[in-house]
């Protein structure tokens, strides 16, 4: 595999206008980005509903990470155990 | 039961949980029923020295292991340096019996994907999975037990299945399998296979851990609703065909084998991760007596 159509597909499950276009036409747009015939061929034949639902899980997994702030252990322990803080 | 429990014990079977802040609590009430914790390794990154030193702490009250999450070695480029070197270090101080990560592709070119995408199942693929596992294990000192991934989408361009392709990293690697059987769950709905039959092809003998986890059905894109896929999301407790798989694998593994319940949110109450853990002992205990039973010589 080259490091283009790797590339590419990072591309794929992240860039939803991107994503939107190969849906589209899927040759045209791998053509577009300069992938070889074989990988061209290949994403022709693209699970659509995998890729979708691939996109929305990795967004939703990007989202969280952003938002998640660590919370010291202990503190929810002591919090857990109900004793006063000092 | 009982006997059954017995079979587990006399190979050191050993259970646990992925360690979550809001499951310490109940993690640090119910050492005497959890042999064993797993600690996200890149949560650990970045944090305090007080936080690394309670971890210490933990370390010495119960087995940890390290597991990653976000290296990424199933892809071309090599595997970040900074990432391995503090990987390293997390490992020299937590000392865990063993440290694991996924067969995944997490990123490429200067995309970050967010999360863990299967890469096309090829021997370009295998040889450069292997290539990052080697570069990893020389900089960490030991190589990393290796994860089958779920996926939502067959990997495009690919010539091989799912697991022939894990079976050619294990080998190329030399990695043994940690096998997460909600994965190989998920995957065996999304994409019509035989999960008894993916246990069959894998050498019994280089599992050395196992995940359990739960997951849902969501549906498709709007235009396509009704071609729904399961995903793996550790949001829910785990299903009764994953401990019907775990029976399978006690069948097949001679081997000591870890389990880890995996859970990373909607926590249940402790006693229900708890039963879910008894359940997993009472399912890997009866698979052993099995293999007891079927290497027991005839009358």
């Amino acid at each position: 595999m080259r490091p283009e159509f790797e590339t590419f597909l990072a591309r794929l499950y992240t860039d939803a206008p991107l994503r939107a276009r190969f849906l589209a036409g899927p040759r045209e747009e791998a053509e577009r980005q300069g992938l070889t015939v074989e990988e061209c061929a290949a994403l022709e034949r693209i699970d659509r509903v995998g890729l979708e639902l691939s996109a929305r899980s990795f967004a939703h997994k990007r989202t969280l990470k952003a938002s998640r702030r660590a919370r010291p252990w202990w503190k929810l322990v002591r919090a857990a155990l109900g004793r006063p803080r000092h | 039961m009982a006997a059954e429990v017995d079979v587990a014990d006399a190979v050191r079977d050993r259970f646990g949980l992925t360690w979550q802040p809001a499951l310490a609590a109940g993690i640090l009430a119910n050492l005497d029923r959890i042999d064993v914790v797993e600690v996200i390794a890149e949560e650990q990154f970045g944090a305090s020295s007080r936080a690394t030193r309670a971890l210490e702490t933990l370390a010495h009250q119960v087995p940890l292991l390290v597991h990653g999450v976000a290296l990424g070695p199933a892809a071309t480029a090599p595997v970040d340096a900074r990432r391995l070197d503090r990987l390293a270090r997390l490992v020299e101080r937590l000392e865990p019996a063993f440290w694991s990560e996924h067969l995944a592709c997490v990123r490429a070119g200067d995309i970050e994907i967010g999360h863990l995408a299967a890469a096309p199942r090829t021997g370009a693929t295998i040889d450069a999975t292997a290539a990052n596992l080697s570069r990893a294990a020389s900089i960490v000192g030991s190589r990393p037990m290796v994860e089958n991934i779920a996926t939502l989408m067959e990997p495009p361009a690919s010539d091989r299945s799912e697991v022939e392709w894990v079976s050619s990293v294990m080998t190329a690697s030399g990695c043994d399998l940690l096998l997460d059987l909600h994965n190989v769950h998920a995957n065996s709905l999304n994409f019509d296979f035989d999960q008894v039959e993916y246990l069959d092809r894998l050498d019994p003998e280089r599992i050395g851990a196992i995940h359990i986890a739960g997951g849902c059905w969501i549906d498709g894109p709007d235009d396509e609703r009704r071609e729904r896929r399961y995903l793996d999301d550790h949001l829910h407790d785990v299903p009764d065909p994953v401990y019907d798989l775990l029976v399978e694998v006690g069948a097949r593994v001679r081997r000591p084998l870890t389990v880890l319940l995996e859970r990373d949110g909607r926590f249940p109450p402790m006693r229900d991760l708890l039963w879910q853990l008894e359940r997993a002992r009472a399912a890997l205990a009866e698979g052993r007596l099995r293999a007891q039973r079927d290497d027991a010589p005839g009358p």
